[in-house]
């Protein structure tokens, strides 16, 4: 049998830390204790203990000192070959410059791609319960074929969900209101992000209340919560527990019950006002049937992760169920996880804008492209450099260098040169940050620096970095072949040439693509821009309605006072506007076409006065507008709306009877389809319902000229009607915000590719300059035997060239096909002309061609005498 | 009492142990002893630590030998008190005495 030792890492590992003087002791003492304690524990834990020991004998004291005495051949030659580097950093300023160039810049753009990649994906993150809470939302379908998508749903079904489904814990809803505004102590402040939510809000959503009571906040109607700047924007102070407010949409006053922190920048719910649920209560009980309206968000908190498709399938069955008994009507209850709302869903009535995977990863593709030029650029100049190494690798080996410490100096070079870029990328980071920050949209308070997560990749990128750039010199470098090497038989290795056409082909493949692109995007972004929307946009100003009944009946008063002054020309009131987010429309389901067949379809809704039309400048197609008061219930649709019933000619559409909401009514006019949400999504099908005191919004076109001027009229013409605070938006600039994830998408990407062009540039004239420094002699007989200037400059640039126009013969098919898919995610997109992939290819290889210029231009000038004389 | 002097509880308790264990004081069976008369279990590398660092100061004085087959024929660093390092137990001893005697209780009982 055999003895049973200690382990043997442990052992080896105590060996090589310990100072000599020590260790035959100390390992004697461990040894014997090992052996003690074999007999009193056993062998596991005798091994443990004796692991244990050994690491905490770790420690000053025990440990030799590495440096001085032990070793001093190995960390000396490590010293020299950083002597060596830094000679050859100061000797070699344009390929050092070149490489710590590119590698910065790389860096530095990875890492803050990297942090906004990291923010996209952060949302939820702050609430541990994320992973089980799933948001219910509701499919509109017709027949098989999906509709539309609405995150909001029925009031009743998470307390259904609670009480039938095992899986479900608990649920929360949160009822958004468009907005509500408050008086406090005679001053009026409108509050855009209203929500009444259930009490378990604060809980399910990981908010914690800073003052108040979290077991009763919320419980009774008439209570709210405010976040810490709403408290300071109404008060002025956050103690203002027990303080009461004139809130509109109750029409009463409400007291505070609590104040919590704002919701944070990475949530998709964000609030600055929760009022208890109850307090909707009224509201909600007012309507016909509970199954009429679908407007609030649920969610429910699952019990466990992995039950999110026990719980799909529950809902399915709800689905059906509900189906049967015809409580509801061609739909489909679904539930997605929270922490997928962020990226992936893209529903009407979302809470705000979304992100999206695509971009985001569409980004971080590109930023690792990046970074990939720059490693490819080290190798590239490390590798044509060979041959200047070649007799100092030569020199070496016959000294007795062995080939791992050649590849450990090629690697040290390699890590000087990245530790280097890689300070200096941190600092361009800190100073770029902000205004990074503010291109790609993220909060203020996102410092990405403060995130584990930053430095590991930080360390991974320059290890990553380090090893590829080091690994092609250092290999190929120290298995050159001494003797021939030092008898001047070396040449440059074939293999080594074709690897780096090749590496030069792929980094000028992925620039002409980055090009492309990004004049794809900045095309595609000016065609949405300038698209006719269906009404005209410009000169309009919006007002926020007053918030309550007695001043919205002196509309007709407002109107007229405006309409007195030649500042403006019409004057409308709605519910919402085009330019807004769909959730400020309305929305129902079951609307059909008398005498159409049975088809159930949904709709959006406009509610407007009979100014509506002609302040926005629609095209009434056929038809005509509302008129005071007119009989029946007239309504009027838009195209989109009208191929629904599958109606061609807008005239037959006139008088045609639809059923809803328990009436029929007739279509008096058709307008033509305009762009609710700008040019990005297809037309919505939408209906006009006259109405004169259910608005949010006064439309007011204004005459061109002197807007601030006119701003200050209106302003002091509302403040005369009306109580409530004057806010207001010009159109054209709201339909402009819709553009907003476009025009971020577009700087980033053109920040990229021009810094992807850039360095591989650099690398290019690296290359170039270095092969027309080994190519003087040549050039030089060339001038004496008679070349001109024309042809060495012809001669020097053809082989570049070649490969550039190689990288676009296989970079182009690629880019179209990547640059079709991009442009089908838009409803309305640029044709793809021929000339979008000719310019920026063409765009390219002048450049490239440049770049090599300055180069040839000096050499073929140069007098051939200078290149011939030495030697 | 400048600071080479003084002793912290822990070296105070090891030095006590070498002098305990007279001729064969080394690592393990300082450990043995404290886990034998203090039944407090103490790691081998405070142990070896806290006997270098008062050979440090000059308290402890050490050779080597004694190799045994269970150590793998490794030699043993046998610690040894020094005229100091037992001055220096016997003065805190004294010291320790003289300022109990002053505690009310002994007062009372005395």
């Amino acid at each position: 049998m055999s003895r049973v030792r200690p382990p043997k890492l442990f052992a080896s590992f105590f060996k090589w830390y310990c100072r000599s003087a020590l260790r035959e002791t100390i390992l004697g003492d461990l040894e014997e204790q090992f052996e003690d304690d074999l007999e009193l524990y056993g062998k596991h834990k005798a091994r443990r203990r004796f692991a244990w020991t050994v690491i905490r004998f770790f420690r000053p004291g025990i440990i030799k000192t590495f440096n001085k005495t032990q070793n001093s051949k190995a960390s000396g030659m490590i010293k020299n070959d950083f002597k060596t580097t830094l000679r050859i950093i100061k000797k070699e300023k344009l390929y050092t410059g070149i490489n710590v160039l590119g590698l910065t810049s790389g860096f530095s753009i990875a890492l803050l791609i990297l942090s906004y990649v990291y923010f996209e994906f952060s949302y939820e993150d702050y609430n541990p319960k994320a992973n089980r809470m799933a948001r219910i939302t509701i499919d509109y379908l017709d027949g098989e074929t999906l509709i539309d998508q609405d995150c909001e749903s029925y009031h009743l079904l998470g307390p259904m969900m609670k009480e039938e489904f095992p899986e479900v814990e608990d649920y929360v809803r949160a009822y958004g209101m468009d907005d509500a505004v408050l008086r406090i102590n005679e001053e009026s402040f409108r509050a855009n992000r209203v929500y009444a939510v259930d009490k378990n809000f604060f809980e399910l959503f990981n908010y914690p209340l800073l003052k108040g009571n979290t077991q009763t906040a919320l419980t009774k109607p008439l209570e709210m919560v405010l976040t810490e700047s709403a408290a300071m924007k109404y008060f002025g102070t956050t103690d203002i527990l027990e303080k009461t407010a004139w809130v509109s949409v109750v029409g009463g006053e409400m007291k505070v019950v609590g104040v919590i922190k704002d919701s944070p920048a990475n949530t998709h719910l964000k609030f600055d006002l929760l009022f208890s649920y109850s307090t909707m209560q009224n509201t909600l009980d007012q309507r016909n049937s509970p199954w009429d309206s679908n407007d609030t968000y649920t969610y429910a908190l699952l019990k466990q992760e992995s039950q999110m498709t026990q719980f799909e399938e529950s809902l399915d069955r709800l689905s059906t169920r509900l189906l049967e008994d015809e409580t509801i009507k061609n739909e489909r209850i679904i539930a997605q996880n929270i922490k997928d709302i962020h990226l992936h869903s893209h529903k009407s009535f979302e809470a705000e804008p979304n992100g999206s995977a695509t971009i985001v990863f569409f980004l971080l593709g590109v930023a690792l492209l990046v970074i990939v030029i720059a490693i490819v650029n080290y190798i590239n100049l490390a590798t044509a450099k060979s041959f200047d190494r070649a007799k100092e690798v030569g020199i070496r080996k016959v000294i007795g260098s062995s080939k791992a410490q050649l590849r450990s100096r090629f690697y040290i070079e390699s890590v000087t040169i990245n530790l280097i870029s890689a300070g200096l990328a941190l600092t361009v980071i800190l100073l770029v940050q902000d205004t990074f920050k503010h291109i790609g949209g993220l909060p203020e308070s996102f410092n990405p620096i403060y995130y584990p997560i930053f430095w590991i990749v930080f360390v991974s990128l320059i290890l990553f970095s380090t090893f590829f750039a080091g690994s092609f010199p250092a290999f190929i470098l120290s298995s050159f072949k001494p003797i021939s090497v030092l008898k001047g038989k070396f040449s440059h290795s074939s293999k080594g040439t074709i690897m780096r056409k090749a590496l030069v082909v792929f980094q000028f493949a992925i620039a002409i693509f980055l090009l492309v692109q990004t004049i794809a995007s900045s095309e595609q972004l000016e065609y949405m821009q300038e698209k006719d929307l269906g009404l005209n946009a410009e000169q309009v100003v919006v007002v926020s309605a007053p918030a309550t009944e007695n001043e919205i009946k002196k509309f007709e008063s407002f109107r007229n006072e405006l309409l007195s002054s030649n500042s403006f020309k019409a004057v409308a009131f709605s519910n919402t506007v085009p330019g807004l987010p769909t959730s400020t429309m309305g929305s129902t389901t079951g609307v059909k076409l008398v005498s159409g067949d049975d088809h159930n379809f949904n709709f959006y809704f406009y509610f407007m006065n009979r100014y509506f039309i002609p302040t926005m400048e629609f095209n009434l197609l056929a038809g005509e507008n509302f008129k005071k008061n007119m009989a029946g219930r007239p309504v009027i649709v838009n195209e989109a709306a009208m191929k629904l019933w599958g109606i061609h000619d807008p005239a037959d559409a006139i008088d045609k009877k639809l059923h809803f909401w328990n009436s029929d009514k007739t279509i008096i006019g058709v307008i033509e389809n305009f762009h609710q949400t700008g040019v990005k999504t297809d037309h919505i099908p939408t209906i006009f319902m006259y109405s004169t005191g259910f608005g949010s919004y006064i439309s007011v076109r204004v005459t061109p000229d002197n807007i601030n001027q006119k701003l200050i009229e209106l302003e002091e013409k509302y403040k005369s009607i009306f109580q409530s605070p004057f806010e207001f938006f010009f159109l054209d600039q709201k339909f402009d915000s819709h553009f907003r994830s476009e025009r971020q998408f577009q700087t980033i990407f053109s920040i990229l590719s021009s810094f992807a062009l850039i360095i591989t540039c650099l690398g290019l004239f690296g290359l170039a300059s270095y092969t027309i420094t080994k190519r003087k002699k040549e050039i030089g007989i060339r001038k004496v035997l008679g070349a001109s200037v024309n042809q060495i400059i012809t001669l020097l640039s053809k082989d570049f060239l070649l490969l550039i126009a190689m990288a676009g013969i296989i970079s182009l098919p690629i880019t179209y096909l990547i640059v079709r898919k991009w442009l089908e995610t838009y409803a309305y997109r640029i044709d793809i002309s021929p000339w979008l992939f000719v310019i920026p290819a063409g765009f390219v290889l002048a450049v490239a061609f440049l770049t090599i210029f300055f180069r040839t231009f000096h050499v073929s000038h140069a007098n051939p005498v200078i290149a011939l004389k030495d030697d | 009492m400048g600071r080479t002097n003084f002793l912290g509880e822990f070296e105070e308790l090891i030095l006590t142990m070498v002098l305990i264990l007279d001729d064969n004081a080394y690592g393990n069976t300082v450990v043995k002893a404290i886990k034998e008369h203090q039944n407090r279990e103490v790691n081998l590398s405070s142990v070896h630590i806290t006997l270098y660092r008062l050979e440090e100061k000059g308290f402890l004085k050490s050779y080597m030998a004694g190799a045994t087959q269970k150590r793998g024929g490794r030699k043993k660093r046998y610690f040894k008190a020094t005229n100091s390092g037992v001055a220096l137990l016997r003065e805190m001893k004294t010291s320790r005495t003289n300022l109990w005697k002053l505690t009310p209780q002994l007062n009372f009982g005395a």
